[in-house]
């Protein structure tokens, strides 16, 4: 299989499962039940969300930049091309972008831009890490070095080892990997006494065994408190549903977005994982039928960008750096 | 003026500054039946229906008027937890709170009980843990520094991070106010556990030079939120806020409460626990006796609407216990 077809699998998965998860975001796996009993059809003609928009952003830095992407440069392209359009057309951001573009504007520069809010552990860097592990396919510790790069403009702590897991494991899924190494690569890029590693090995725990949505909530939810992005737990949850899915494109993202909480960026990392490994035939045609160019909703800049483009200018740029491959 | 009496000024500093913020009164509430506090949630929807501006506040229909009343509430509560507990493992004290389903407590304490009770054990119940940098351990921080202890294991069940660092800042600060420090030693002392490369540390700074500024605390307001609050949030009990807040509240008063307080309290977002942090670094700058007698007879007594064993405490007795002999050997060897 092709670095090219890999890379747009990757992104088709990540957009499918943003899509499919985002009716089912902040809802219990139990009125998921209630409402499709197994949800597993994309909305028609509503699209995804951030995760893809944020992913498609994080591509046109690395296509920029390549391996020399810098915090700096993230930072100069928040101001430039997210800071401004704000309080304009820019819906739906998140807490940690929003407290990113404040600290932004106080004219604070990273890492102390992504210390400054309360949101440095959301799950905002892990959505938008995918691009990393295409760019440094078969190099996961690569991806993860440049997706901290991205991260100390945003995020602190675990938000950013989030991240990190995610582009680390998707940089081995990209080099064909099966689920069980893709997780542990992914967990080997961040310190083993963090939040995210812990959740991570009891929800893969959970899964292996084939634990139920109630079983992983119970490990990795926390319960009493009302936002459900935290990296932590969405990470845990997304590894949990690959795992789950034994690497199945349609089987991985579904069991993401029925779990619930953060849904569709649970749904978005699985299908990036999964869609990886198996490449662009293994997404479901009748999903990749409802990825369309992105609207720009929530990130105005990549308005009429479509992943399976993004997914060339990625290889692209890898091919530039790398013209040897893996 | 003795260190005894700067002891109570900051233990009832700190509960005046807990009773002049908003919250206090919603917290006090909870002393209430239930559906009396869903009629006031339905009274906001109503509001919010017909469009009035005439907000709900909390009312006593059929209930006592008492709660409403002028008076502390949560961190007062917490404050004197800690100094009745201050002697013990702290993993094993908050475990025993672990479970409880009577206790009204701040997301990351619930947090934190909820790990103890899955058989997690600090710090990783206070560092796996949503609300790891607000300032519930700063609170609490009050009674080690004013017994002159390390406040980092207490802390580190409930906190990590900046919410750590906010406690040893706390304690520092109330440690050199008991010895007799002045309100700009106060804020040294807790500027130097406050690295500048923190979120916390780089808040502090810029708290002080625009309180400095400002001239007074009251001028300082405006500028404060300006320079530190993003409102992005829905919660402001980030201790890179209050804290600082507090330092810098302190230093614009000169130390007083009676100027610090009211100013902390006009900051709505922070409210729930910047005005107790003012009232107890000031209270112990000031001490006792110097504090507002009506604020003070008002103050000292706890409803227990958050602890609710609590409920009759005299802080001012817990605040002299702290000094008692049994209390002595703990501190022996701090400055």
């Amino acid at each position: 299989m092709s670095i090219l077809d890999r890379a747009r699998g990757c992104l088709l998965g990540l957009a499918a499962g943003d899509a499919l998860g985002r009716p089912a975001e902040n809802l219990e796996p139990a009125e998921i039940v209630r409402r499709w009993g197994r949800l597993t059809e994309i909305e028609p003609g509503k699209g995804g969300t951030d995760d893809t928009e944020y992913s498609i952003f994080a591509a046109m830095l690395l296509s920029r930049h390549g391996s020399r992407l810098t915090a700096g440069d993230v930072a100069r392209a928040y101001r430039e091309e997210v800071v401004p359009l704000v309080e304009g057309p820019m819906r739906g951001a998140g807490f940690s972008e929003l407290g990113t573009v404040q600290a932004l504007r106080r004219g604070l520069e990273p890492p102390l831009t992504g210390r400054w809010h309360e949101h440095g552990w959301s799950d905002g860097l892990a959505m938008r890490a995918a691009p990393y592990g295409i760019f440094a396919a078969g190099e996961p510790g690569e991806a993860a070095r440049l997706v901290a790069a991205d991260g100390a403009v945003s995020h602190s702590g675990e938000g950013v080892y989030g991240g990190q897991a995610v582009a680390a494991a998707v940089a081995a899924a990209m080099a064909g990997a099966e689920p069980d190494e893709t997780v542990a690569a992914g967990l080997a890029a961040i310190p083993e006494d963090s939040w995210t590693s812990r959740s991570v090995r009891a929800a893969a725990d959970i899964a292996r065994r084939a634990g139920g949505a109630e079983e992983l909530h119970d490990a990795v939810v926390v319960r009493h408190y009302p936002w459900t992005d935290l990296a932590p737990e969405a990470v845990a949850l997304a590894f949990a549903a690959y795992l789950a899915g034994g690497g199945d494109v349609e089987e991985s993202v579904v069991a993401a977005a029925n779990l619930g909480r953060d849904a569709d960026t649970t749904a978005a990392i699985a299908g990036a994982l999964s869609g990886a490994g198996r490449g662009e035939s293994g997404v479901p045609a009748r999903w990749a039928r409802e990825i369309g160019p992105v609207r720009g909703a929530c990130l105005p800049v990549v308005a009429g960008r479509h992943v399976l483009d993004v997914a060339a200018e990625l290889v692209a740029a890898r091919d530039r750096e790398r013209p040897e491959g893996i | 003026m003795t260190s005894g009496d700067r002891i109570r000024g900051a233990f009832v500093g700190l509960a005046i500054g807990d009773a002049a913020g908003w919250p206090a009164q919603r917290h006090r509430s909870g002393l209430h039946a239930p559906w009396s506090r869903r009629l006031r949630r339905e009274l906001d929807e109503f509001a919010e229906k017909h469009a009035l501006t005439a907000l709900p506040v909390p009312f006593a229909l059929n209930q006592p008027v008492g709660p409403l009343a002028t008076g502390p509430s949560d961190d007062a509560e917490w404050l004197a937890w800690t100094a009745a507990t201050i002697g013990r493992d702290r993993a094993e004290a908050f475990g025993e709170l672990a479970g409880r389903t009577d206790l009204r407590v701040r997301i990351s304490v619930r947090s934190a009980l909820d790990g103890l009770a899955a058989g997690r054990r600090p710090p990783v119940t206070g560092h796996d843990n949503p609300h790891f940098f607000d300032d519930s351990a700063a609170v609490r921080a009050v009674a080690f520094g004013a017994a002159g202890l390390d406040p980092r294991a207490d802390a580190e069940v409930t906190n990590a991070g900046d919410g750590v660092l906010a406690a040893l800042a706390v304690a520092a600060a109330v440690g050199t106010a008991v010895r007799g420090g002045d309100a700009e030693q106060v804020a040294a002392a807790a500027l130097a556990e406050l690295p500048a490369y923190t979120a916390i540390g780089t808040a502090a700074r810029i708290a002080l030079d625009v309180a400095r500024a400002a001239g007074d605390p009251f001028s300082a307001v405006p500028e404060l939120d300006a320079a530190l609050l993003d409102h992005v949030y829905s919660y402001g009990v980030a201790a890179a806020r209050t804290v600082p807040v507090a330092l810098a509240l302190t230093v614009a008063s000169g130390g007083r409460l009676g100027a610090a307080v009211p100013a902390a309290a006009c900051l709505p977002d922070l409210a729930d626990s910047a005005p107790a942090l003012t009232g107890a670094l000031t209270g112990a700058i000031g001490g006792y006796a110097a504090l507002p007698a009506a604020w003070a007879g008002a103050a000292r007594t706890l409803a227990g609407c958050c602890l609710p064993d609590l409920a009759g405490t005299d802080l001012l007795a817990l605040a002299d216990d702290l000094r008692r002999p049994a209390n002595d050997a703990k501190s022996r060897g701090e400055a």
